[in-house]
């Protein structure tokens, strides 16, 4: 009993970071229809960024601060100086047809990933680092029993959550949130009623940078840093957008609390050398059950 | 499919033989072992050629493929005691089944969706090494080698070279990948590939079975990858750390650089990211760089220039070469 609380506690805590990255994901998914496989090289770079910081004795919240700025800023500069020009080029041979338009923006993402990930190892030696907790990582203990989970992971959960509740009110209650979601549903008619779509697109990259940057600072503290450690978080938080569908912000963010418990459960129960294709098994599953996932629409898949 | 082979390929591929035959007694050892690591990139790469230039889906896990093949041959080798090359043929048949069941599942996906799900499989096949690991070796691996070079070969052209003897070994192969590759191109199978990429609708109009041409892509791409798989793993291991996601993400790179949507282009992106970082290191060797700005330098540049060649110049090494000439549709 003790065993599987602790592992849903785990689960919910990773399960709200993963629903971060998907949400990072989708933003960019539905606003410029690339998927960003850079998005968790540009959070390692501003996690270094916060981490450099700290060890220079800058407190934790300044660096954390710091760290969304610096991860906003990559979003917005990859946004113009790569994606925007690409998009641009839509009546080139390469790009014509729309599987190669699915396509292009993901090899330039790579490329972008492995450009970070080279300047990080450049600039910070590729040193595995930790990165501080603001609170405890401990297990919690309240009156003299030790809970099955930490104050770190009440404080995740809490930012999460946080978050989600700014980003709804964002897109249900201003107008650059309403400009968003119409032109990630019809670009063209959108640009007709007088939205700048793309500055609309250029925001997009720079929330989504922001967000990503925010799960780097709390994915962190459990894992060592070094150039390539969040690899592994930008598969799971896909997948996590796969299942929810691709196209919806609650979606993507159920399907990071689906895989967080999913994985936990793996971890506690099997080995984790198993997560690797429990996470396959469960996105060929989606794939070929309900392609578009569990809060999808059907159309939108068809891009 | 191949109805009609044409002499001016075989032409081609002999003088691709006796070119890389002639560059193979002139190189000194270190540098025989790359050409022949580019030739077995030159194999992968053309499966991505296929799969991502002429039929529009794009792969991340070529790597995953190319396991297949370098684990099916090391257990046919070990348990079997076969030699090499009949082992290598049966790689290439197990990895074309491999592909003909990712290809029922990939076929119906498209753009990132395609490059996710391969991702994740890139990752995932490697593991099964270690969850397996009575079978497969796990972190260690499974030794394996391309053994001693034929008397007849030695007697002919005088000794031969460890590093020599795996060039030789793999030559004929990727001879015979480049001969199917340039009849493939020109068939009926490559213009169906390329009706599939620039437009479903009109291929599926004109009496195409895409879902089953699209199949049948990933089941060829397969093949490719396996056997440069099972080539790359002759070289001395096979295990989960000579396959691991960036040979993936190297060979996309090598293919875009080349140029998606050629053969040379596939030859001239393998020899790219197989020499690029000797070429870096002979360009800053007197520099005087930190070590960890050197480590590091080849990721940088190769990031660098997939990027500019994909804003600036998708075509790649082989479009800009042949830039004058009416372009393959």
């Amino acid at each position: 009993m003790e065993q599987f609380l602790s592992a849903v506690f785990a689960g919910t805590a990773s399960g709200a970071i993963y629903a971060l990255v998907a949400l990072g994901l989708v933003l960019v998914w539905r606003g410029a229809g690339v998927i960003n496989f850079a998005q968790m090289g540009q959070a390692m770079f501003s996690t270094y960024v916060a981490s450099t910081m700290i060890m220079n004795g800058y407190s934790y919240w300044v660096a954390f601060f710091v760290a969304l700025a610096v991860g906003t800023a990559l979003g917005t500069v990859v946004d113009l100086l790569v994606m925007r020009p690409l998009s641009g080029k839509r009546s080139s041979a390469m790009l014509a047809s729309p599987a190669m338009r699915g396509t292009v923006p993901v090899i330039a993402s790579l490329g972008i990933l492995g450009i970070l990930q080279s300047a990080a190892g450049m600039i910070w030696a590729a040193e595995e680092r930790g990165f501080p907790a603001p609170v405890s990582t401990l297990g919690l203990s309240i009156g003299g029993t030790v809970m099955p989970f930490t104050a770190f992971d009440l404080f995740v959960i809490g930012i999460v959550i946080l978050t989600l509740i700014v980003t709804t009110i964002f897109f249900q209650k201003t107008g650059m949130g309403l400009a968003m979601r119409a032109s990630a549903l019809n670009p063209e008619v959108a640009r007709l009623s007088g939205i700048r779509t793309s500055s609309v697109r250029t925001l997009s990259w720079a929330i989504s940078g922001a967000a990503s940057s925010l799960a780097g600072l709390l994915v962190t503290p459990n894992a060592n840093l070094s150039p390539n450690t969040l690899d592994l978080i930008l598969i799971i938080g896909f997948t996590a957008c796969v299942i929810g569908g691709l196209d919806s912000l609650p979606g993507g963010v159920l399907g990071g609390f689906i895989l967080g418990l999913g994985i936990s459960f793996v971890n506690v129960y099997s080995s984790p050398s198993d997560i690797f294709l429990a996470i396959l098994a469960l996105l060929l599953i989606v794939l070929l059950v309900r392609p578009q996932g569990i809060l999808g629409s059907k159309e939108v898949r068809r891009v | 499919m191949f109805k009609h082979f044409q002499t001016g390929n075989a032409i081609k591929s002999i003088i691709f033989l006796a070119l890389i035959f002639f560059l193979g007694k002139i190189f000194d050892p270190y540098n025989q072992g790359q050409l022949s690591v580019v030739l077995i990139y030159f194999i992968g790469i053309l499966s991505i050629t296929f799969l991502t230039g002429l039929s529009g889906q794009i792969s991340l896990g070529q790597g995953a493929l190319m396991a297949v093949g370098g684990y099916t041959c090391a257990l046919v080798v070990l348990n079997l005691g076969l030699t090499y090359w009949q082992s290598i043929i049966i790689a290439v048949l197990v990895s074309l089944i491999a592909g003909w069941i990712l290809g029922i599942t990939a076929a119906r996906l498209s753009g990132p969706y395609l490059a996710g799900t391969t991702l994740v499989i890139a990752l995932a096949i490697p593991s099964l090494a270690t969850r397996f690991e009575s079978v497969f070796g796990g972190d260690v691996g499974l030794s394996v080698d391309y053994g001693t070079p034929p008397e007849w070969l030695s007697g002919a052209i005088g000794e031969i070279g460890y590093e020599q003897w795996q060039l030789f070994a793999v030559l004929p192969f990727a001879t015979i990948a480049l001969y199917l590759a340039l009849n493939l191109f020109k068939s009926r199978t490559g213009r169906s590939w390329r009706a599939v990429r620039d437009h479903e609708i009109a291929a599926s109009l004109a009496g195409i079975n895409v879902q089953r041409i699209k199949i049948f892509t990933f089941v060829v791409a397969s093949g490719f990858a396996g056997l440069a798989g099972a080539m790359y793993g002759l070289r001395g291991i096979v295990g989960p750390s000579v396959y691991p996601v960036s040979l993936s993400l190297a060979l996309l790179t090598g293919a875009i650089l080349g140029g998606l949507r050629s053969i040379s282009g596939a030859f001239f992106g393998a020899a790219l990211v197989v020499f690029l970082p000797d070429l870096i290191e002979f360009i800053t060797g007197s520099w005087d760089l930190a070590p960890q700005i050197g480590n590091y330098l080849p990721a940088m540049v190769s990031g660098i220039l997939l990027i500019l060649t994909v804003v600036l110049n998708p075509a790649g090494i082989a479009g800009a070469l042949h830039h004058h000439k009416p372009r393959h549709k």
